[in-house]
């Protein structure tokens, strides 16, 4: 399968991620402040009127702000009125599924210039009203009144795949070191210190020196959430937005010299509750969907420079750096103690810190990986840049993997 | 028995006499649970209550010590997936359960808790 018209990505843009600067803010003006972000970043200059379309990623203001109806909110707000505008919720995924379902809009020839974005405003809620929220991702009837959180439901995969592969926790604390290393260099990013810096900061208030990171990372200043989960293994809560702009190839030029082509798209799903998957240590969705998009690209996961990949959790990267091929099943762990995911390793995973640094708002997550994308193909990631990148990929998935999103970016 | 729907409702009353009732599949044969009107395998509708033992083997745990509101006061508190004999899984609540002595492949066995007005079913380690 091919897309039957060209698209590419023009500019993109983002707020920072955080949990306190935002406080302030509603997700309107987060999703204003993205978006004159991403028109900046046009090289020959953006006009908002050039929009023909809005797509908006966002899981639930319902919740997290008593606001439904949320697309003609942001278009209104934007000054896109009378266009269509249309949100997408498939939880954590909304707004990956949204870049593709903006990739389709043009690519039927309906429209020329669209724009995608995704904002979710969390940090109004507690954390315990938040895990009661992002549970709403679940089945409600089935698993959360179980008493399952996500943190819960990633740890139920984490056992499995011990159990099945000999992986271990030391496994996911690599991970979170390499992705906290990676924030640091990000200034977009949520945290933006590295795991070793933060130890000496918490243990000089508490009187304890930590000779490594994972001497800390095996503290009690590391409390389990969801056993084996600690806290490092748990994405934050975070305020934010990301909003990219899409073009039909032939009228990309027209704003950019280096538009950055998505060169296919893949997205499946899965059943709702993890318990209805013949095995827990995958996510077939995320195989369905990379399949999709390394046919349509007519690549293999070899060709693959950097990859943005949905780290909710820890173990969610070791899955992910499986099923999207870049490693063996069972040996993602393995990888990332190699070094092999780092910045400077053969297969930089999450540049950006991912979401486990760089945070993650949900709805706004898929359209950061684009972003992440946008900059890392253009050569402009700064300090986080992967060198020598022709391919990269966008991994987003909602829930527990019952919605996954991928694109593929061409230099 | 047979006249009830395959729904969530039913799941729930049937949970309250103390049976664990799925539904099998007359096409293609296959088991699942809870009750629904589509085979979830073949998509086929050509469904019959099936009651299921109730014995099982853990094929995940987890320890949640961050809980949900409704959970708060059981917290810390043991939540697994237990692939029945009979075939289909379930998330459910492990009673006794701690990091120390779960394990993936051990064997479990249906509980019917009564709390207040409700049942609820729960596992427990053999």
């Amino acid at each position: 399968m091919k897309l039957s018209r060209s698209v590419s990505v023009i500019g993109a843009g983002m707020t920072r991620f955080h949990h306190r600067i935002h406080i302030d803010k509603t997700s309107r003006e987060l999703f204003v402040e993205a978006t004159l972000d991403a028109a900046e970043s046009v090289d020959n200059g953006f006009e908002l009127g050039d929009v023909e379309a809005l797509f908006v990623g966002n899981f639930s203001s319902d919740a997290f702000e008593h606001q439904a109806h949320t697309a003609p909110l942001m278009a209104d707000w934007l000054g896109l009125r009378p266009r269509a505008a249309t949100r997408i919720e498939d939880a954590c995924a909304s707004s990956g599924i949204a870049i593709n379902m903006g990739v389709l809009a043009i690519a039927s020839g309906l429209y020329d210039v669209v724009m995608v974005g995704g904002v979710e405003k969390m940090r109004n809620l507690t954390t315990e009203e938040v895990t009661d929220t992002l549970a709403m991702a679940s089945d409600d009837i089935y698993e959360a009144a179980t008493g399952l959180t996500f943190p819960g439901l990633y740890a139920l995969m984490a056992t499995a795949h011990f159990a099945k592969y000999g992986s271990n926790w030391e496994q996911l604390a690599a991970i979170a070191i390499k992705n906290h290393r990676n924030g640091a260099l990000n200034p977009k990013a949520h945290f933006q210190s590295e795991i070793m810096d933060n130890a000496k900061r918490l243990g000089e208030r508490r009187g304890v020196t930590f000779e490594n990171e994972m001497e800390f990372l095996e503290s009690n200043l590391n409390p389990v959430i969801a056993y084996p989960l600690r806290l490092y293994d748990c994405c934050p809560i975070s305020d934010g937005a990301a909003v990219v702009i899409l073009a039909a190839s032939e009228v990309a030029k027209k704003f950019t010299d280096t538009p950055v082509p998505i060169v296919s798209i893949g997205q499946a799903s899965d059943a709702l509750s993890l318990h209805d998957r013949d095995d827990l240590t995958t996510l077939y969705a995320t195989r369905m969907a990379a399949d999709q998009a390394y046919q349509m690209a007519g690549i293999t996961p070899d060709d693959i420079d950097v990859a943005d990949v949905h780290d909710c959790f820890t173990i969610a990267e070791i899955l992910a750096t499986e099923d999207l091929g870049f490693f063996p099943k069972g040996e993602g762990g393995r990888a990332a103690e190699e070094g092999r995911t780092a910045l400077d390793g053969d297969k930089p995973i999450n540049p950006d810190g991912g979401l486990k640094a760089k945070g993650h708002p949900v709805g706004a997550t898929g359209a950061a990986m684009a972003y992440e994308m946008f900059k890392q193909l253009r050569g402009e990631a700064g300090d986080h840049q992967v060198e020598g990148v022709r391919f990269g990929l966008a991994h987003n998935v909602g829930g527990s993997g019952a919605s996954v999103a991928v694109q593929i970016f061409r230099r | 028995m047979s006249e009830r729907e395959f729904s969530v409702k039913s799941f729930h009353d049937f949970i309250s006499e103390g049976k664990i009732m799925g539904v099998k599949c007359k096409s293609c044969g296959t088991t699942s649970l809870p009750p629904r009107p589509i085979c979830p395998k073949c998509g086929a509708r050509n469904l019959e209550w099936a009651e299921l033992a109730g014995e099982g083997t853990i094929q995940a745990y987890t320890v949640i010590n961050v809980p949900l509101t409704h959970m708060k006061d059981k917290s810390p508190y043991a939540v697994g997936i237990i692939k029945l004999d009979d075939g289909p899984s379930i998330s459910c609540p492990i009673i006794d359960g701690s990091d120390q002595n779960l394990t993936v492949g051990a064997r479990v066995r249906a509980e019917f808790v009564q709390e207040g007005e409700r049942t609820t079913l729960h596992f427990k380690r053999n």
